[in-house]
């Protein structure tokens, strides 16, 4: 039974760790390229929250990379520190903390909406301009998948039963 | 720290009030100024959609006015509705899955946000193409967190509680 669990939990280890090297490597790589007139400007993930911070709109820019950026990382990092604990059966120091934050944080893990927005960004462009996708928008789209993925594969009650057996939980 | 259920109740309820409040300003001040080529052309949320439809993309229209427009107009009315009814017994199954339909497609109404922050992040050409973000933002960014904040602190068991 507890192979069983093991195994089962296993697929949210591997997503997250994808998740996690995607979500690196959506923010390192241009997401796409504007042209107007011969003049082009590519669109980083933290492009954006740094123009509306200059435009002086912190608590955009704040949202923007809370929802955006923090959020999709701290929850992928903390699926990932439970699922790494979970499958090879250790304790690792924090875990109960690290499920309050992952439990916490899940709602505004908002990476699939960003990658809607974009596709919709694309659309209102291409009436301005000439548009280019670049690499960034497929890791985008990555790591909105292995998001979702990732919260719907996990099994919350075999891991909950798997944290309780380690001690990390209360018994009821 | 945490939050006593009555405290969680009211906490909820002035933010649904909050929300529903700004809800009407949010739509009608523009939440960015786009620029091409001299011609300045300011959009309301519900200007944006209707920019869509107007180019022959009635999809991409639907689905920022659903997102955009209907979404946290129904999220904060169902709040409220499942708010007013706390503490009495009637139509808890039904409170209930309203509360969780809420809490799984609420966050799509941050597409505008988004949207905002990649079209701020390419308009920076100049004379030639720029965005700018207005206060109507502001205040569409807060009805937003109203909603998301007032469906985080309300738990569903407090749905079946005589409190």
């Amino acid at each position: 039974m507890i192979h069983i669990a093991k195994r089962s939990l296993q697929p949210p280890f591997a997503l997250s760790l994808t998740g996690l090297i995607l979500l690196l490597l959506a923010n390192t790589t241009p997401i796409l390229t504007f042209d107007v007139v011969g003049r082009s400007q590519s669109d980083y993930m933290i492009t954006g929250i740094i123009e509306l911070c200059r435009q002086g709109y912190f608590l955009i820019g704040l949202l923007v990379c809370f929802c955006g950026i923090i959020a999709p990382a701290v929850f992928l990092s903390c699926a990932f520190y439970l699922g790494f604990a979970i499958a090879l059966n250790m304790r690792p120091p924090g875990l109960k903390l690290v499920s309050t934050i992952a439990l916490a944080v899940r709602p505004w893990n908002l990476i699939p909406v960003y990658s809607i927005a974009t596709v919709v960004a694309v659309v209102k462009l291409e009436m301005l301009g000439s548009v280019a996708w670049q690499p960034g928008a497929r890791y985008v789209l990555g790591v909105a998948v292995m998001s979702i993925l990732c919260e719907q594969i996990s099994n919350r009650q075999m891991a909950v039963e798997q944290l309780k057996k380690m001690g990390v939980m209360k018994k009821e | 720290m945490s939050l006593s259920d009555r405290s969680r109740v009211n906490l909820s309820r002035a933010l649904v009030v909050t929300g529903l409040i700004l809800y009407i300003p949010s739509n009608m001040m523009p939440v960015m100024t786009m620029s091409l080529v001299g011609k300045v052309d300011p959009l309301t949320v519900m200007g944006g959609v209707l920019e869509l439809y107007d180019s022959g993309l009635p999809l991409i229209a639907g689905v920022v006015f659903l997102a955009s427009f209907v979404l946290p107009f129904a999220k904060l009315a169902a709040l409220a509705w499942v708010l007013f009814l706390h503490g009495s017994p009637s139509l808890r199954r039904e409170r209930s899955k309203v509360f969780k339909i809420v809490h799984m497609i609420g966050s799509w109404s941050m597409v505008d946000i988004f949207l905002l922050a990649v079209l701020a992040a390419v308009g920076q050409l100049g004379a030639l193409a720029s965005v700018r973000a207005e206060p109507g933002c502001i205040v569409f960014a807060i009805v937003l967190l109203c909603s998301l904040v007032a469906a985080e602190i309300y738990k569903p068991r407090l749905i079946w509680e005589d409190v």
